[in-house]
């Protein structure tokens, strides 16, 4: 078990040393692109620009995306603990205001020694999703201003956390707000999420949680097809989708990087550490129960 | 709970379909006009009214083809060389709103509604 424990750390650190040097290769770019006029830049879509904090973007009419969207979760109190899901999206915005996205979801689950969870090695389609876009306040030259409604309910056949075979129906309720504080170069970027979930165990149990929380994004346009940023997450957990069973919370911290590769492909990387946890009952640092130590993100789209 | 949570979806995919889509359907558009040739817009400053539907049309005068793209007004429409496009936009409210060709990084071009 400390072997495990051992090279779990290792392993972090070493992830948590490339997030370093990639944001020192970044930041380099950024003395050089400097001098660049941001006024001759094209305006930037900002849905994908502060990790995972979403922008308000909704694409333009006629747009179409596919996109693979992966999420990786590190690190549990004991034992070793990762797992990732993967979303395979198509994406389409019909009208200047309503941009529709569904997919299928994939899963991996790499569990072992973590308390209350099963040990676990797994890959397998867990599930779908489909996600509603409206876009309620629009930026022009006049106001920074640009807000998001968006809904998107999920459906797993493989719980996000264990890996167990479940029923779990979600259904992620978001307002995607975003200002430009300076043209074409810094932006900030804010999130309030409310993700109620319901899932039935295969012993017949049914669970009811969800998540609340906000998060705030600063993203700074280093180059015309670079963006690097960082984010805040404030998150906490509900026994209960009314809100009414508070279980704990956590502050997750990190930073973000887009690049556009071509006008039609880009990506978009970040990640998170928890600095900041606590569990309701158990007077221990950080709350790895309800949330988990670290998370990644690693998006490619490409438009067509 | 299950069927709750389905009913939730269901209500909110219908609140959404009822939102106003395009609201700029029920007025009629005005139109302007602009011309791309030798890889440039024609004229790079166009103008229109506040609160009204927009039709841009875009007359490809080059013997390529070109998309007429923005960001700010959320449209791209690619047009055949030797060809024109009609790109409809909702009503704006006054400002300032830039278009390119996709293709041709030097192309620019602005919509200033008043």
């Amino acid at each position: 078990m400390a072997m495990r424990v051992k090279t779990m750390r290792k392993w972090v650190g070493q992830r948590q040393s490339l997030g370093l040097l990639l944001s020192c290769v970044v930041f380099g770019c950024a003395g050089s692109a400097r001098a660049e006029d941001a006024n001759s830049w094209k305006d930037i879509e900002t849905k994908y620009i502060f990790g995972f904090t979403t922008g308000s973007g909704i694409g333009l009419e006629g747009e179409k995306e596919f996109t693979v969207d992966s999420i990786g979760r590190f690190g549990k109190r004991d034992g070793h603990y990762a797992a990732t899901e993967t979303k395979y999206e198509f994406e389409f915005t019909p009208t200047q205001f309503i941009q529709i996205e569904f997919g299928a979801l994939g899963s991996t689950h790499n569990i072992g020694g973590v308390a209350d969870l099963d040990d676990r090695s797994q890959v397998a389609l867990s599930g779908a999703f489909a996600e509603f876009r409206y876009l309620a306040i629009e930026r022009t030259s006049s106001n920074p201003l640009a807000v998001t409604l968006a809904v998107e309910p999920t459906v797993r056949r493989i719980d996000e956390t264990s890996g167990e075979r479940v029923r779990n129906f979600e259904f992620e309720t978001t307002i995607n707000a975003d200002l430009e504080l300076m043209r074409n170069r810094l932006y900030a970027g804010f999130n309030l999420l409310y993700e109620p979930e319901v899932t039935r165990t295969a012993m017949g149990d049914t669970l009811r949680e969800a998540n609340f929380g906000g998060s705030a994004a600063l993203s700074l346009r280093i180059a015309s097809n670079i963006v690097v940023g960082g984010e805040v997450w404030y998150l906490r957990h509900y026994d209960s989708i009314g809100l009414s069973e508070f279980t704990g919370d956590a502050v997750m911290l990190g930073p973000t990087l887009y690049i556009a590769f071509t006008p039609k492909m880009f990506m978009t990387a970040a990640w998170n550490t928890q600095v900041w946890g606590r569990e309701i009952g158990n007077p221990v640092s950080l709350n790895l129960a309800e949330f988990q130590r670290n998370r990644a993100r690693l998006k490619f789209a490409v438009e067509f | 709970m299950l069927i709750t949570m389905r009913k939730l979806t269901l209500v909110a995919i219908c609140a959404i379909a009822m939102l106003p889509l395009s609201p700029s359907q029920a007025q009629q558009a005005t139109e302007v006009q602009v011309s791309y040739s030798n890889g440039q817009f024609q004229p790079s400053e166009l103008r229109a009214p506040a609160d009204k539907p927009i039709a841009v049309r875009v007359k490809n005068l080059d013997a390529k083809a070109m998309e007429f793209e923005s960001k700010s007004l959320r449209v791209e429409k690619v047009v055949a060389a030797k060809s024109e496009g009609v790109i409809n936009v909702r009503a704006l409210k006054p400002g300032r709103y830039e278009f390119y060709d996709d293709f041709n990084e030097k192309a620019r071009g602005a919509l200033v509604v008043q």
